[in-house]
Order: structure tokens, then sequence, then C-alpha cells
């Protein structure tokens, strides 16, 4: 394996030494193309929502929850994104300590938000199957956690990865990526959070 | 030998294991773009047979009136997988292995920006296409035609736990109890659509991988002196096509993963007993599916842009047009999707917008004819194979794009949506227009991927059978459509003024299915022959002849500097190299 990645980095090499990485164009794009996938989704729920009229649809008798809760685990998960990105900068600056600490008081702060999404699923009056608004609220709130799971894991494999030493000053391509990966995810529940609890 | 030398180099980077000494194993964890390339190249190939039968099942059942050839069940899952298949596991892979083989031999690379991801993208699609491979085994495959609309696809929890013993029952209970379901919004207990929508988010996934290392493929690692303005125009329309992939396909995934939430989790996104509505998969699905049909059809103008200056023996007439008269495609063709929803009742706005949006999307498509018009012009026209796919294509490919502006007229639309018109439609922008691309491409590549050209005498054969089949099989299609038969029926009665034309239809098609017969026994022969295809056997223009047949593990010894938009006619005419001019050359003389 480790050769492959030399083959890989000597390819690199060749053609350009300078500028952005081939990695952070990969992730630009791939989060292009995750930014669609939500907006696909906002705009099937904006779609149904424009037609039923009253939103919940009168005929459910349901109530939007509360957004104080789910807004105190909103600025959690904002709050998240600066020991990520003073994890980020720790470790351009060489210091491992500071990039352990970051990646694992963002993975932290990513579970507890999780926790309270799991909490809030257990306690609404309303099911994925209730009516047309509990699909789209488990479904675009639902699709947004699997994305945090999925970053938490990542977070996670950083972390131990910077535990064991993997990662230095010149070369932490993982770190970049769960970070840009991460402020996507937060930037993504913003809008969510908007479209889903507010608007 | 330099060559040698450069694969030594290789082995000792390498440190290969020792099970690598095994071929299998080599291909199956090969990160070679080459290899891969060849590898999705064959697949869509089988996938291509295996959905051509699909096809001459349904030609086959269509050829008489009140035929009883399958069951209409089958017939159904025939359709719903010619469609599928061929979209999805032929000419997309085949589009992706061409440009994983060739983006970067012609942009001047070593290999693609991400090889590891490139090999995951092969091995999602093989996931992929073994599922829906496997459900026409168990007898479970996707049966609600290729777009499958809700609320055709929908169940609900309850009634797929009863669906198992529905099976077991007798026929005429089944179809009672079905009918009984179908009243609760159970239209699809069985696994079919589970297939269609697994197998078509995996696919997506794997074409939005491999679009993202194109991507950075193109923008980090062409060859010195490469400008943007100098790529091959089939890596501009790679590029484009790569756009399009990982920006449309989202919508597919979405629209599936509503779809399953639907059905396993008890949702309600497409019911309109529940303010759910079905015309909301028909946006989701139709504003990936239009850009879907520009996905399968610009990478065929990028080969159709690199085969006719070869065997004109000019340059292309007007590149940057070319070029950008692509981009502007791959933008429009995002504002398109509801042409194929008029017949649905949208707002009088709307249809004007997307009947006026189809009409313009068809300015650009007609810039590129004239451009390959004018560069056949007064060429020195070499009528090979390859060339006489890439002519045919055009020709066709006009009555295609031209059946499409028809269309995209609403009250024309009104009239023939979903009747055999809009069948012919397609299939001459998809197989007269991509798969005859396609061809031209498999003969004019085929020296540099195996070291061999296929044999002359029946790429010519294979070429009058498909041109003469397509024809046969389609044109007749336009007016069984405007005569009223619908697209899908299980069969029709006579003297409706059907069943000549059906007939003549079906014929057309066995014709096909002897010209793929005939080139497969090309290849067949032809892969058996000594190496012997030279460096440059077509005088061509661009990079990827610029290095043996086939090339080496790293394609180049050494990675040559670009000057213009022809680099190895520099090479090989250093006295009258494009760069010396301001202007490009009128007719070239033969060297």
């Amino acid at each position: 394996m480790s050769t492959v990645i030399s083959q890989e980095a000597l390819t690199e090499h060749e053609h350009e030494p300078q500028g952005r990485s081939f990695g952070w164009y990969g992730m630009v794009f791939f989060l292009a193309s995750e930014a669609v996938f939500f907006a696909n989704l906002i705009a099937a729920y904006l779609y149904l929502r424009v037609r039923a009229g009253a939103w919940p649809p009168t005929v459910e008798h349901l109530t939007r929850p509360e957004p104080l809760m789910t807004g105190i685990n909103t600025l959690i998960l904002l709050a998240s994104s600066f020991p990520m990105h003073f994890a980020a900068r720790a470790i351009t600056k060489g210091d491992k300590r500071g990039l352990t600490i970051g990646l694992g008081l963002t993975a932290l702060l990513g579970a507890i938000f999780l926790g309270g999404q799991a909490y809030e699923y257990v306690h609404n009056a309303f099911g994925p199957s209730t009516g047309v608004f509990g699909s789209t609220f488990y479904t675009l709130t639902g699709f947004h956690g699997a994305h945090v799971t999925f970053g938490v894991i990542f977070l996670l494999i950083c972390f131990i990865r910077s535990l064991r030493g993997d990662f230095s000053q010149n070369k932490h391509f993982a770190v970049n990526a769960v970070e840009m990966y991460w402020h996507f995810v937060d930037a993504v529940w913003i809008i969510l959070f908007l479209t889903v609890y507010i608007l | 030998m330099a060559t040698e030398n450069l694969w030594t180099e290789h082995i000792v980077l390498q440190k290969r294991p020792r099970w690598m000494k095994y071929p299998i194993l080599a291909w199956i964890t090969t990160t070679d773009h080459k290899k891969i390339g060849i590898a999705y190249i064959y697949t869509a190939f089988i996938f291509f047979v295996l959905a051509g039968i699909e096809a001459l099942i349904i030609r086959t059942q269509l050829a008489v009136p009140n035929n009883n050839f399958v069951n209409p069940e089958l017939f159904n899952e025939a359709f719903t997988m010619h469609g599928t298949i061929m979209l999805f596991m032929f000419l997309m892979p085949m589009w992706t292995g061409f440009g994983n083989y060739l983006v970067p031999l012609m942009i001047g690379s070593r290999d693609v920006a991400f090889p590891r991801i490139n090999q995951l993208g092969y091995w999602l699609l093989a996931i992929g296409g073994t599922i829906l491979a496997l459900s026409l085994v168990i007898g479970e495959a996707p049966n609600v035609g290729w777009f499958a609309y809700a609320p055709l696809t929908e169940a609900t929890a309850t009634c797929l736990s009863q669906s198992a013993t529905i099976l077991s029952q007798a026929e005429t209970a089944a179809a009672a109890a079905a009918s009984a379901a179908g009243a609760q919004g159970c239209f699809s207990a069985g696994l079919n659509v589970d297939v269609w929508a697994v197998a078509l988010s995996v696919l997506g996934i794997s074409s939005i991988l491999t679009s993202i290392n194109f991507i950075v493929t193109i923008i980090k690692m062409r060859a010195p002196g490469m400008t943007i303005n100098r790529m091959p125009l089939f890596v501009w329309m790679m590029l484009v096509t790569s756009f399009l992939m990982i920006f449309a396909l989202p919508s597919l995934t979405a629209g599936a993963s509503l779809l399953l939430l639907d059905r396993h989790m008890g949702m309600h996104w497409f019911q309109a007993a529940f303010q759910g509505d079905p015309l909301l998969w028909q946006h989701l699905f139709w504003s990936f599916g239009h850009p879907e049909v520009y996905i399968i059809i610009l990478p065929g103008f990028g080969m159709i842009s690199e085969i006719l200056p070869v065997f004109s023996g000019k340059p292309i007439f007007g590149y940057a047009f070319v070029a950008w008269s692509g981009v502007a495609i791959g933008f429009l063709s995002f504002t398109v999707w509801a042409h194929h929803m008029f017949a649905v009742g949208l707002p009088l706005v709307a249809q004007a917008f997307f009947s006026a949006s189809s009409m313009i999307i068809a300015v650009p498509t007609g810039v590129k004819i004239f451009n390959w018009l004018a560069t056949i012009w007064r060429g020195r026209i070499r009528f090979t194979t390859p060339m006489l796919f890439a002519l045919a294509f055009i020709l066709q490919f006009v009555v295609g794009g031209l059946s499409g502006v028809v269309v995209s007229v609403v009250p024309v639309d009104y009239q023939v949506t979903d009747s055999y018109f809009v069948v012919a439609h397609f299939h001459y922008v998809m197989m007269a227009g991509s798969t005859f691309a396609l061809f031209a491409g498999i003969y004019y590549w085929f020296p540099k991927l195996s070291g061999r050209l296929l044999d002359e005498r029946l790429g010519k054969l294979h070429f009058w059978l498909f041109f003469i089949g397509t024809n046969l099989t389609f044109f007749p299609q336009h007016i069984l459509g405007l005569l009223g038969m619908p697209r899908r029926v299980y069969t029709y009665p006579s003297g409706l003024g059907w069943s000549s034309l059906n007939f003549m239809s079906s014929m057309g098609a066995y014709i096909l299915a002897a010209g793929v017969i005939v080139f497969v026994a090309n290849w067949f022969f032809t892969i058996r022959r000594p190496a012997t295809a030279t460096t440059d056997p077509w005088d061509a223009y661009t990079l990827e002849w610029v290095t043996t047949s086939p090339p080496p593990p790293e394609n180049f010894v050494e990675i040559p500097i670009v000057r213009s938009a022809r680099p190895l006619w520099d090479l090989k005419h250093p006295d009258q190299a494009d760069w010396r001019k301001r202007a490009p050359r009128q007719p070239v003389p033969q060297s």
C-alpha cells in the first residue's frame, strides 16, 4: 500500500508541485456533489410544503417541533467548527498535541449533537410514517445526522491516527479533508435548521 | 530500449507482492488507468449484449400482432432492463472506460489523479451491475420502466410483508390480492423496485467518484504547454460530462433514497393520499434524467471531433466553438427537464419556459454539426470504418436532434408523448447517435488499446449492417408513434396499420444483432493476431499516438511538451507546425 502512495506523490510532483493539492480539489468536487444532494432534498421539501398550503398539513393535526432545544443543539454543532479549525491550524505549525486535542474535542461536540438529535427523535410526537410532515422531517434531519455520524467516525479515525503520530507538519491531508467535510456538514445544518424549524 | 527501462523502474518502485504474478489478481487489484479503462469497456460490452438480447425479446414479441412470445411480466422486465442497462451499464461505463484509458494519454499524464478512487469506482460499478444481473436470475428484475414513475413503484410496509404469501398463492388469487393491495397504495410489492433503486444508487456513487477523478486529472495533470484551449476535444467533453455527473447524479440518488424510504420506512413522499406528490418523483428523476441524456451524448461528440479531422486530413473547424458549445450544452441541460412532463399538467408559464429552453439547447448542438460539416468540407477524406461510423453519426444524430425539437413543441408533445415517436426519437440519439460514435471510437482506438488494427472488411460489413439495421428498426417507429402506437405495449391487434411497420422494425433489430455478431467475430480474430500496430497507424494529431501501442505502464518515456492543439502534427511536420501559424491551416497536404 505505502509504495502506491509514494507513486501517487511522485505523479503529483511531476505535474504541479505548486498550488492546491489533488486532494483539496477532490474534496471540493465531492462536497459540491453532496451539496447538490441536500439541495435536492430541500427542494423536494419546499415543493411538498408549498403544495400542501398549511404546514404541517391540517389533516395531520401536528405542530412543528419547538426550535429552542434544537437551537441549542445547533449552537453545539456550530461551536465544534472552532476546535476543528484550531486543530488544522495546529498541525500546520507542527503542534501535534494541539491537533489531537482539537480533533477529540470536535468529535465530542459532534457526538453530543447526535445525542441531542436522538433525544429529539425519541420524544417527538410524530414518526416518519405519521404523514408527509414526518416523512420530510425525518428524511432531512436524518440524512444530515447520517453525515454527522460519518463525520464523527472520520474524526475519530484521525484522532487515533494523531495519537499514533501519523501526521506531521508537511503530511496531514486527512486532517484537511475532515476539516472541509466538517465545516460543510455544519453549513448544511444551518440551512436545514432554518428550513425545517424556523421558516 | 527506453520502454524496458521504464518498466524496470516501475517494478522497483512498486515492489509488487508475490501473488501479483497471477494475471487475474493483478487485474483485480490494478490501479493503472489503462487496465481499469479496459475493465470498464469489457464490462460495458457484456452488458450491451445482455441488454441487446432484451431488445430482441421486445422486438420479437412485437413483430406480429397478438403475439405471445413471452408473457407480459417478462415483457415488462425486458423493456425496463433494456433501458436501465443500456444507459447505466453500457453507455455510461463505456464513456468512463474510454475516458479512463484516453484522458491521461491525451493530456500527457502518467495516470489519473486518484488511481485508487478510480479502482473503487470500477468495483462499485461491478457491484451495481451484478445486482441488476442477479435480479434477472432470481426473477425479480425491475419491471416499472427505466424511469420508475411513482406511484407505480410504491408499496407500504404492510403489503411488503404480505407479498411473500401473495406470490405463493394461485395466479387468480394473486391478481385479486394485488388489485386490492393497489387500492391501498401497494403497486409494486416485489423486490423489483428495490433492486432498481439500490443498483442505481450504487452506480450513481460510482459515477460521481469517477467524475471527481476526471475533473482533478484534467485540471491538474496536463502536460507542460497544454493550456485548456489546447486540450483534445474528447478531453473537453469528458470534463463537461464529469461536471454534469457530479451535479446531476445526486438528484437520482436523492430520488431513489426517498423511494426506498417510502417503501421501507412507511414514508409518504410520493403518496398523494398523504399529501405527498407523485409528480415530485418526476421532477427529481428528470432533473437528473435530462442532464443524463447529455452525459450519454457529449463524450460521443468528443470522439467525433477527434475522428473527423484525422480522416479529413484537416484540423477541426472552429475548435473553440466546438469546445465551448459543449460547455453551453452542459449548462442548458439543467434547464430543460420538465419537457419530459408536458402531459402531466404543468402551469402554462412552466410549459412555455421548458419548451423554449429545449429549443435553445438545439442551438449549441447545431453549432457542432456545422463545425463537423465544415471540417469534412474539401478535406482529403479516408473512408475507414471509424470514419464511416462518424459520418453516419452526423446524419443520424441530425434526425434524432430534429425530432427532439419537434417534441419540444408542447401541443405536438401532447399528441406523441409516450408513443413510439418518442421511442424513435431517443433511439436516434442514443443508438444511431451515441452508439455509432462509440463504435467509431472503438475502431479508431482499438490499435492503441490492443496493439492490433481491427479488420477493415469485417468492420465495414459491421458498419453497413448497423447502418441499415438502425434505420430499419427505428425510422418506422416515428410513423408508428404518429399512428398512435403507445410505447411499452405488450401486444396489439391487427388492422390498426401497425403490423407491417412493426415487422420491419423487428427485422431491423435482427440485422443489428447480426452486426454485433460480426463485430464480436472481428474482435475475436483480431485479438489472436500478433500485436503489430504501429505507434500512429491513422496519421493522427493527439498525444495518445505519440506513445507505443499499447502504451507502457507509465504511458510516456518523457512527458511531451505541447505548443498547439495538434501536438503530434507539430512533431511530424516541424516546418508546418500549427504553432507557427496564427490562423488554423486550410487543406493539409499529406506528408
